[in-house]
């Protein structure tokens, strides 16, 4: 019952925080974008928080470099758990144009588990939210294991 | 049986419970018409209390160089002195659940404490950010604390005492008084969105400025309990300013009495809505020119307004 009630709050407060792990800020302008009064995700309860400590959902864009790869881990050890990693972008699912190049990790699931891939370039805002929702949806309905972190969800589709 | 009657008072009605469920109504309320007024479509009825239960099961983290007990207690103190100073508050009825001489006083100086508890907390909490809110958190509280505690005056001065009930009472008896405090209700509103820390002067957790204020470090319980206190803080001084300037529930017994409580609460919080969506943030030392140079002064004429009432109407 407990764990129900936990759950509901979980799954209709989504704070989210946005980092960049050195996108071409497409994907980062497209996330603002996506918070705006015009698509509204409040009515999903999400509000954008400044700290990774109040955050639930860490929004990545781009792919890992090796400048950001230190300050990712410490952003995600500093978010208290239960936490949620979406990766936003093409470069940010798999490393996208930028992948095997000299100064680049890869994907951020190369540094962090990632929750949710949303692929596009740039993703459009649609997609996030659809992205997200999924990703909520998913926490709704526990996998077995109850450990949606490590399972890695691939979600959503590029509109353009 | 005395003891059950304040077992109640404290942990039903007017105390904690109350004050939870009403609070996080008001958030609620503040919330959903601030979408509206920007043309969205808000969140739902049931969020602050979705994010009050989800706050209490994530993790809690303590930085490590902070000192524990204070990180943990400060919160709790902030709650203890809103939730106290509720009891001085008429809400139905012309009398409060507790009254003696001079409680406004008490009242004002017990909403002082959660912000100094803020202070101590973004100090304590030994992060750059938080200290940098929390020092903002203490330079506001010079900015808007004195034209408040001045326009809190000359009601109190109108009806001769400073106790409260005793004013709401005396614009029961007289209604027609009311309406010369309308600059004080003015500066009040505006005064009361800086104790709350909402815009235009939400610079201490501005989060494009300084990440989350004051309460950077604060996670899990802690910060369900934090939320918790401002939305208190809100309904608190909505009383307040409903009690003081509006004359409170006009002794219309308790079923009519709370629901015009009730009425001029949200009407206060619909005003402060209006104000937090017209306006867009203050840089600190703007806040400190404004609230000097226009806020105080115009208290100040409120004064001198309310003392030649008293003088040559009353």
């Amino acid at each position: 019952m407990i764990d129900k009630i936990v759950r509901w709050a979980r799954v209709k407060s989504p704070w989210i925080l946005h980092f960049n792990t050195g996108a071409c800020n497409a994907c980062d302008i497209e996330i603002v974008a996506a918070l705006t009064p015009k698509f509204d995700l409040e009515r999903f309860g999400a509000q954008l928080k400044g700290t990774p400590r109040h955050a639930d959902i860490i929004l990545c864009s781009g792919p890992v470099t090796r400048q950001i790869k230190d300050r990712l881990t410490r952003i995600y050890e500093q978010t208290p758990e239960p936490k949620f990693i979406v990766a936003v972008g093409s470069c940010a699912c798999s490393g996208g144009v930028f992948d095997g190049c000299y100064s680049v990790m890869g994907g951020i699931d190369t540094t962090i588990p990632v929750a949710a891939y949303i692929p596009g370039c740039p993703v459009r805002p649609e997609a996030i939210i659809d992205g997200v929702i999924k990703l909520l949806e998913k926490i709704d309905t526990p996998l077995p294991s109850e450990n949606a972190t490590a399972q890695g969800i691939a979600i959503g589709g590029d509109r353009n | 049986m005395d003891l059950v009657v304040r077992l109640v008072y404290m942990l039903i009605f007017p105390g904690f419970l109350f004050l939870v469920f009403y609070g996080m109504a008001c958030d609620w309320v503040d919330r959903k018409l601030y979408a509206r007024f920007q043309n969205r479509v808000g969140p739902p009825w049931f969020q602050p209390l979705a994010d009050f239960i989800k706050l209490l099961s994530k993790e809690e983290i303590i930085p490590e160089a902070a000192n524990q007990n204070m990180f943990r207690v400060l919160p709790v103190v902030a709650l203890a002195a809103a939730l106290t100073s509720f009891l001085y508050i008429p809400v139905w009825d012309l009398t409060a659940f507790y009254s003696f001489p001079a409680d406004l006083v008490v009242v004002f100086y017990l909403l002082t404490i959660p912000t100094l508890a803020f202070f101590l907390a973004g100090w304590n909490s030994t992060s750059l950010f938080a200290a940098l809110g929390s020092l903002r958190t203490l330079i506001q509280l010079f900015a808007y604390e004195v034209p408040l505690l001045i326009v809190l005056m000359g009601p109190a001065l109108l009806a001769g005492t400073w106790t409260i009930s005793e004013i709401s009472a005396f614009f029961v008896q007289n209604p027609s008084l009311l309406g010369v405090n309308v600059i004080g209700l003015v500066v009040a509103l505006v005064a009361i969105q800086g104790k709350l820390e909402r815009r235009p002067f939400d610079i201490a957790d501005a989060e494009t400025e300084v990440v989350g204020g004051t309460f950077t470090e604060f996670s899990g319980r802690l910060l369900a309990i934090i939320h918790l206190v401002v939305n208190i803080e809100m309904v608190v001084l909505a009383s307040l300013i409903s009690a003081i300037f509006l004359g409170g529930s006009f002794g219309l017994g308790p079923i009519w009495g709370f629901i015009l409580y009730l009425f001029k609460t949200l009407f206060i919080v619909t005003l402060l809505t209006l104000l937090k969506t017209l306006v867009a943030r203050l840089r600190l030392e703007q806040m400190m020119k404004f609230c000097w140079k226009y806020l105080a002064p115009a208290a100040l004429f409120q004064l001198l307004i309310n003392i030649v009432v008293k003088a040559f109407l009353v």
